[in-house]
């Protein structure tokens, strides 16, 4: 029987090995960008993988979802999930922008298909598989970035979704009723000199769909025949704004959205406006008070000037919480692999201000969900590019293979304490129950 | 019998000999700024000059104001001629009252002096026998409709009804034996003229609001509070919105201040007022822009979770002329400005409670020149004393000769052919329709 240091050992170099494959696989990625429920080639390229590694695998899991399973060699034990994000954002002026859809991998998505890959490259080693005991689950998971918001909805009601986030949906599914604790790892632009992060948390979310409906009209002759619905919604906004000063400091509340219509010719008053709105706290509980203030702006605009509004409330994120235990593994093992001045640990109650449904994940099972830097530019902007591939795939690959050792191996000793000492904060039906309540319609009329 | 013409001699004679003590008075006025339904001074210096030319009078109208009636010398249609006796306030008007800020920043001064002018002139045996029916002069107070708050409690107390010095007094009947009426207000705009034959005004409604938020520390804890102040800021930008929607043709003014902005700077404002005007050509368009202004407010409250109280005060109404006193004063102005000093203007803005007096009986309410400033500013001040208060009394009290000499004639046809717009019932009736206090409360739906 080896130690884990020889199993980590073989197992990076498996991956050193296919280190360029990965890469590879991450750069093809990036040039073909695809957003949430519609990554179909990101989608085949996983299964084409697993299919050349002999994983086998269910697909088309919430429409584009691959879902590997390799069963380890000492015995059946914990099942272990590491994700790897399928899906581009929208950045139109990206350098890896899609010319027609304006999707680009502005978020380093395309590196966690390359990590995911890399680590089971490692794991499926027969020299280390054999030693491990449990399963493996390799998972690439759809729709992270929560987008699209009018064209998710579509989805919802054409019945091929109820969940908009890609996570959220597969846990709805019971595909993660078969996982007893995940991973994945992000890319990251802003940790200095650093090339590993753990900890800290991020912010819960809401989403809103939102309509104006006012009274078309010719805007030079009759506008006091119209009702105009761009008024409507810009008061709104500034509304939210006046708010802005209920919000707690600790809350870490971020409000914000874009205009998705504006109006149809700027010869006539706008009458119907739209809007997808973010509404971010740090707890569930923030969520739904400051959720609530902006609903009351919402329908303050559509007061103000006899309007409609017609608010869509969709269950967002939920913050993260990372499991402390898999957090300490991969603390050590970034430290062991890149050396600790190069390890950040972030203090859990830093909120990074984002919003990942891996935090949905987090209220259910055991999960850790570090940062692996390599990247530079604001994150969701046309300047986030990976610039150091080896940090941003290979290291990653690497640090998620050493945990899963960690975890698994001496008959998947150390996976046992994390699943035993970790308390739920909810239990899957409870935390469907819980999005169920913030999906809701709110109608006003401000002109009765 | 002397002729129209020969009587106006006499009376512009009269007027002329006392022109220095007219002008001195107004001036006194000046000197003395009263606002609305506070005039005790210029009251009593109307009651005085009254008494001084044995006129028998009625004060304490309305608080402040005063009537005196001439009689004729036979029966006939009763005039009344009006002079307003209250002040505005505009503190860094020149004339200002250091401790009030009162000013006359209106011309109101000149226009009791005009009044006292008029009577001077028509106060003669030789004139008032010539004249068949009444001359009803009549110094009302508070036609600036200012002080809403201290106007509101006068309410409150009993002590009037309506905020402004007209619909209070028609209220209590003092315009119920009149047939037709006038005055005459300076102005500072060229164009208009020496004198100004006028048209029409916006009529208004007042409001006071308030909002109630929740106070907190505003350092310590901001998202305890409920910030009225927002609410209030909110409501004025919501106003704005709803500007491109008042058409042109309905000169809808919609003015608000803020009287009550918070407390203490640390604090979250708990309580924010506002007064405001809606103003409009017609009723229709007032209560048209008066439903989107409530909306307004309420979606300031909704959106910081505040509740709002809105007061809606009936204001003044529109003001129409008779065109047939406008053409009875056309040639009196141009006899005394000449024809190239007359000036014509369509429709003001603003608003006074002539208007009111104009929806139950043939009223004209022209312009006298001599002022420079912006109206309501703290430059308005009278230069030509002689134009604003003597030339003003003379168009005046000759507009009477010709409505009221030989048998009053024109003064029978003009209210015969009148058609107003409401009888004093129904005009009260209105009134008190317009008056509304309705609470909404802080939607509950947040914590």
């Amino acid at each position: 029987m080896s130690t884990r240091e020889e199993l980590k050992q073989r197992a990076c170099a498996a991956i050193d090995r296919y280190r360029d494959e990965l890469i590879g696989v991450s750069r093809q990625i990036l040039n073909n960008p695809e957003p949430g429920f519609s990554e179909y080639k990101t989608s085949q390229l996983v299964a084409d993988k697993f299919d050349e590694m002999g994983i086998g695998y269910r697909r088309g899991l919430a429409m584009t979802g691959v879902k590997g399973r390799v069963s380890a060699g000492g015995g059946t034990g914990p099942r272990v999930a590491v994700i790897g994000e399928l899906d581009s954002l929208i950045v139109n002026e990206h350098p890896h922008a899609d010319g027609e859809t304006g999707a680009a991998h502005a978020c380093g998505h395309h590196c966690q298909i390359g990590m995911m890959l890399g680590a089971i490259r490692g794991l499926t080693h027969p020299e280390v598989l054999s030693e491990l005991s449990g399963e493996l689950v390799p998972f690439a998971v759809p729709a992270e970035e929560f987008i699209e918001v009018a064209r998710r909805l579509q989805l919802r009601e054409e019945g091929k979704l109820e969940f908009m986030g890609g996570k959220q949906e597969l846990i709805r599914l019971g595909e993660f009723d078969d996982v007893d604790m995940a991973m994945m790892c992000h890319t990251a632009s802003d940790m200095g000199d650093h090339k590993f992060a753990v900890g800290g948390t991020s912010n819960g979310h809401v989403v809103k769909y939102v309509q104006f409906l006012g009274r078309g009209a010719h805007a030079g002759s009759a506008p006091h025949m119209g009702i105009n619905a761009l008024n409507a919604a810009s008061f709104a906004l500034q509304a939210i704004h006046n708010n802005r000063e209920v919000f707690r400091g600790e809350d870490t509340v971020r409000v914000h959205g874009i205009m998705t219509k504006g109006g149809e010719a700027v010869n006539a008053v706008p009458a119907d406006v739209r809007l997808e709105w973010r509404v971010r706290s740090a707890t569930p509980k923030a969520v739904v008070r400051n959720s609530a203030i902006v609903d009351r702006c919402f329908k303050a605009g559509a007061l103000a000037v006899g309007a409609q509004v017609r608010i869509t409330n969709i269950p967002g994120y939920l913050p993260m919480k990372h499991d402390t235990h898999m957090q300490e593994l991969f603390r050590q093992n970034a430290s062991s692999l890149l050396g600790e001045p190069r390890t950040l640990v972030i203090p859990g109650r830093r909120n990074r201000g984002g919003s990942t449904d891996m935090g949905d994940l987090s209220h259910l099972m055991p999960v850790c969900h570090p940062y692996a830097s390599g990247a530079v530019g604001s994150g969701h902007s046309k300047e986030y590019l990976i610039t150091d591939y080896e940090t941003a795939v290979v290291n990653p690959a690497k640090i998620m293979a050493m945990v899963v050792i960690d975890l698994l191996a001496e008959d998947a000793k150390r996976a046992r304490e994390v699943m035993n000492s970790h308390r739920p904060a909810m239990k899957k039906e409870a935390y469907l129950r819980f999005q169920r309540q913030r999906a809701e319609v709110i109608e006003f009329d401000g002109a009765q | 019998m002397p002729s129209k013409e020969e009587v106006k001699l006499q009376v512009f004679d009269a007027i002329d000999s006392r022109a220095d003590d007219l002008i001195n008075l107004s001036k006194t006025i000046l000197s003395n700024p009263e606002p609305g339904f506070r005039e005790v001074k210029t009251s009593e210096l109307v009651c005085k000059a009254l008494a001084e030319m044995g006129i028998p009078f009625r004060s304490g109208l309305g608080l402040t104001g005063v009537r005196a009636d001439l009689l004729g010398g036979s029966p006939g249609p009763t005039m009344a001629l009006l002079g307003e006796l209250d002040s505005l306030i505009v503190n860094e008007h020149p004339y200002a009252d250091s401790a009030t800020g009162a000013a006359h920043a209106c011309g109101h001064h000149c226009q009791i002096g005009m009044l006292l002018g008029a009577a001077v002139g028509l106060n003669q045996p030789a004139v008032l026998s010539e004249l068949s029916g009444r001359i009803s002069l009549i110094a009302v107070p508070a036609e600036e409709y200012i002080e809403i708050e201290y106007r509101d409690s006068l309410r409150r107390d009993g002590k009037i009804e309506f905020l402004g010095g007209k619909p209070e007094l028609i209220k209590l009947g003092e315009f119920d034996d009149v047939d037709l009426a006038m005055m005459v207000h300076t102005t500072s705009t060229v164009e208009e003229g020496k004198l100004c034959i006028s048209g029409t005004n916006n009529g208004t409604v007042a409001k006071k609001i308030q909002f109630l938020g929740k106070g907190s520390h505003a350092g310590g804890s901001p998202h305890l509070g409920i910030n009225a102040l927002n609410a209030a800021t909110l409501a004025l930008s919501a106003i704005h919105f709803n500007r491109e929607t008042f058409r042109d043709s309905d000169t809808i003014r919609v003015h608000p201040i803020i009287t009550k902005g918070g407390e203490a700077v640390s604090a979250v404002p708990s309580e924010v007022r506002m007064e405001t005007f809606v103003r409009g050509k017609s009723l229709d368009a007032i209560m048209d822009a008066n439903k989107k202004v409530d909306r307004a407010l309420r979606a300031g409250a909704m959106a910081v979770g505040a509740g709002v109280r809105i007061q809606t005060i009936p204001g003044y109404m529109p003001l129409a002329q008779n065109s047939q006193m406008n053409d009875i004063f056309r040639p009196v102005a141009a006899h005394l400005v000449g024809t190239e000093g007359v000036g014509h203007v369509a429709h003001r803005t603003g608003s006074t409670d002539m208007g009111d007096i104009s929806q139950i009986m043939p009223a004209i309410h022209p312009y006298v020149g001599g002022a420079t400033g912006l109206g309501h500013g703290a430059d308005y001040v009278v230069q030509d004393y002689k134009l604003a208060v003597i030339t003003a009394a003379k168009a005046m009290a000759a507009t009477v000769v010709d409505l009221l000499a030989d048998g009053a004639g024109s003064g029978n046809k003009v209210v015969a052919e009148h058609r107003p717009e409401m009888t004093r019932t129904e005009y009260l009736k209105f009134m008190r329709s317009l008056a509304s206090e309705q609470t909404f409360e802080a939607e509950d739906n947040v914590n």
